[in-house]
């Protein structure tokens, strides 16, 4: 291991920005915060994006580790113990001066924190405590704080963690177990799912509190609500007169208690306010989208976290075992799980509707909601004037905001379709699935292989520089077809090539 | 025979007020006035024959008025939409608005819905044009340091936004003195500690001053860890490019580079 000694602050961004690079949750989203007058800072639930790197993602936080020196050996990692790179760590004060003055300059939004594991997780997570200590005490930094959560430390660090947090993550890095075994030998997915469970019980019960807390009644008289799941309280509130209330700790006398882990002295009554997120590592190993979409809904559905984030895999390490990315990390893969994602979160789609077991992955050339209502004709058309806000949803080409313009526009007065265009509904999608006063823009006929041909020449734009998986030789073959003056015993042959599948890794 | 009446007003939300209240209580009719505000881009050789100018001088007792009554007779929000469009760069701003009151004042707080009718949806749609400028420039805008700790910025939106965004720094960073200078109106807002901000006209200003500094340590680091934070394999600078349109870049201090400081 190579460890420079005086190394420049300089220096230590570079090595330690590079090695942040592949965590992907650089939202500031989830908290609305006013500044407090006194401090620096606040925080917007929109979340702001600072700049855009050269590839093309949003720079919203520091995104930093506090050290890249690390023991555990995972094999996708760049900073695993085995390799041989440049190794370097913050000191707190450092970390802290740069995230004040870089504020200041309003080129962040806030600290990303995460870290390789030195010495053990304790001790690592002891060095991040302190460091996000540092900046709300003493820094008096109000801003947004995501910080991540070391599988396998002590439920107390986490908990002390979580009062100065905006935001905990856990990193699930794969979805099955056996694959977190397989390329990440010391981290096991038991160790993953406890924290995560802690916050997420830590943050109900503080809800529930706080539910309390705005009956406007005195602290004092707030009934006690205990965690007792990881015996944390008990520990935490070593002091003697443990009594009445969460929020009178901070008056406790701390005597032969562990002082480092003093509650926040700086008002803060939220532990981890924006939520939890994970991310999960994508096309490293063999599992199906069906399989990650899975994991990930039970997440949602289990877990309460507000995001998951998928990473296309990038073989950092040229490591035989795992696939060669040298064609290009699988981009439109990721960008279909996002797609999903966002169905299952805000567009009420369960993902056993998006896939199943026999059919488990997205399709390439169609989004998973097109593909769904091609799938669903039955439920088609839709009357947009009369239609409620979670059928209009689940047409291709209106989203959420489209859907609550026309839920209020419709309200003054009938639509047609130039109404729609005017109000930014994606006509050349959603056109096959939507009447206006009971008529069809132009007589369509309800068939699967039509539409799918006609939405396949629409030609949607796919972000750019992801389109590469897609191999145009296929498409110009629908192209071709769509000239036949028959097509459709031909379409009944040559449509199966339209579900092709990413090729199995 | 009928000359429509075109009342020019100062381009600024007190100037379109004070002519709406005139071309209201002129009594000429809705059909035959027209409300024109004064702006760099209209060049003016395309004037109307037979049409009657009548200059309007901007009064805020009128202008006032004008919002009270937006206000109490059709809502706040309306309202909200009205200055966001007034402060747009929109060419004709004036005439939607008083359009758009005519029918508020006509359908009430629900007009902010009647996204069908075309004047309220250009006037939404404006509205979200200046809102996302807004909202680009919280994130892009970029403060450098002076020797005196005063943090400068210089920036140049199409939109007059500078009333729209200084709240938010007001609020983050209270205990600076900034400056934000907006390089296309040769306006600027200010803030200093316990004091609420104000906007001022400085025609005057050395725009240099609000340049970054050569040397600021921080802009180095910044650069440094916006270079490293990319990940070669997926580079990708038209997605970049779509989310972060050329036109800020002149202002962000990770895409000056070296000592070239950009032209104004």
């Amino acid at each position: 291991m190579i460890i420079q000694e005086g190394m420049s602050i300089q220096r230590k961004l570079e090595i330690l920005s590079d090695a942040a690079k592949f965590d992907v949750a650089c939202t500031s989203s989830g908290v609305d915060r006013k500044g407090n007058q006194t401090g620096i800072g606040n925080s917007l639930a929109c979340g702001i994006c600072h700049t855009f790197s050269a590839d093309g993602r949003c720079i919203s936080l520091l995104k930093i580790l506090f050290t890249n020196e690390c023991i555990f050996d995972c094999k996708y990692c760049i900073n695993r113990s085995s390799n041989d790179v440049v190794r370097a760590s913050f000191t707190p004060k450092e970390l802290c001066e740069l995230t004040i003055e870089f504020y200041r300059r309003n080129y962040i939004e806030g600290l990303f924190l995460s870290s390789g594991i030195k010495v053990s997780p304790n001790h690592t997570m002891e060095l991040i405590f302190e460091t996000l200590r540092m900046l709300r005490e003493e820094y008096h930094f109000n801003g947004y704080i995501h910080c991540k959560a070391i599988p396998g430390s002590d439920p107390v660090l986490i908990e002390a963690i979580g009062w100065y947090a905006d935001r905990m993550s856990v990193n699930l890095e794969f979805p099955t177990a056996e694959s977190l075994k397989q390329l990440a030998p010391h981290k096991n997915r038991k160790n993953i799912l406890k924290p995560m469970r802690q916050i997420q019980l830590r943050r109900e019960s503080n809800n529930e509190y706080l539910g309390i807390h705005d009956n406007k009644q005195p602290h004092y008289n707030a009934p006690v609500l205990r965690d007792d799941v990881f015996g944390m309280d008990s520990i935490y509130n070593k002091g003697p007169s443990n009594d009445n209330s969460l929020l009178k700790i901070d008056d406790v006398n701390y005597k032969g208690g562990i002082s480092l882990y003093k509650r926040p002295s700086i008002k803060r009554d939220k532990f981890v306010p924006a939520g939890q997120s994970t991310q999960m590592i994508i096309g490293a190993t063999e599992e199906s989208d069906y399989q990650i979409m899975s994991v990930s809904q039970s997440l949602y559905d289990n877990f309460n976290l507000k995001r998951v984030f998928y990473s296309a895999f990038v073989n950092v390490n040229d490591d035989s075992n795992l696939p060669s990315t040298q064609d290009g990390p699988p981009l439109l893969r990721e960008h279909r799980l996002y797609q999903a994602d966002w169905l299952i979160r805000f567009y009420g789609f369960r993902i056993s509707e998006l896939l199943t077991e026999k059919n488990p992955n997205f399709n390439v050339f169609l989004d998973p909601k097109c593909d769904w209502a091609i799938r669903h004709l039955e439920m088609f058309p839709v009357e947009v004037n009369k239609a409620d806000y979670r059928t209009l949803l689940r047409v291709p080409g209106i989203g959420v905001n489209s859907a609550r313009r026309i839920i209020a526009a419709r309200k003054t007065a009938v639509l047609g379709f130039k109404d729609l265009k005017a109000m930014g509904i994606v006509l050349k999608r959603a056109v096959y699935f939507i009447t206006c006063n009971g008529r069809m823009m132009y007589p369509i006929k309800l068939n699967e292989d039509f539409i799918t041909r006609e939405l396949l020449t629409a030609n949607d734009r796919l972000p750019y520089g992801i389109d590469r998986d897609i191999t145009y030789k296929q498409l110009s073959l629908f192209d071709d077809i769509s000239f036949k003056s028959d097509y459709k015993q031909d379409a009944k042959t040559d449509i199966k090539l339209v579900p092709q599948r990413y090729s199995p890794i | 025979m009928d000359n429509t009446k075109i009342f020019v007003c100062e381009n600024s939300i007190d100037g379109i007020f004070t002519a709406i209240y005139q071309a209201w209580s002129s009594g000429y009719g809705h059909a035959n006035v027209k409300i024109e505000e004064q702006c760099d881009k209209n060049n003016y050789s395309n004037m109307e024959l037979f049409s009657e100018y009548i200059i309007v001088k901007t009064d805020f007792d009128k202008a006032l008025k004008v919002s009270k009554s937006v206000k109490n007779k059709i809502s706040q929000e309306a309202f909200d939409m009205v200055c966001r469009a007034a402060l747009s760069d929109y060419q004709g701003k004036g005439d939607l608005i008083y359009r758009f009151l005519i029918l508020g004042f006509h359908m009430g707080g629900k007009i902010v819905n009647h996204l069908s009718h075309e004047v309220v949806n250009r006037i939404f749609k404006l509205n979200r044009y200046v809102n996302y400028e807004v909202h680009h420039l919280l994130g892009f805008i970029r403060f450098s340091e002076q020797d005196n700790r005063i943090l400068t910025s210089i920036i140049h939106p199409k939109n007059n936004v500078l009333s729209l965004v200084t709240p938010h720094f007001a609020d983050r960073l209270p205990n600076e003195k900034f400056v934000i200078f907006d390089g296309n109106r040769n306006i600027c807002s200010l803030h200093v500690p316990g004091k609420s901000w104000i906007i001022a006209e400085i025609p005057g200003i050395e725009k240099n001053d609000c340049r970054d500094i050569v040397d600021d340590e921080y802009g180095n680091l910044w650069k440094a860890f916006f270079d490293n934070i990319a990940i070669k394999e997926r580079v990708n600078p038209k997605l970049q490019r779509n989310n972060l349109p050329l036109r800020f870049r002149k202002d962000m201090t990770e895409f000056i580079t070296g000592n070239a400081i950009s032209t104004l």
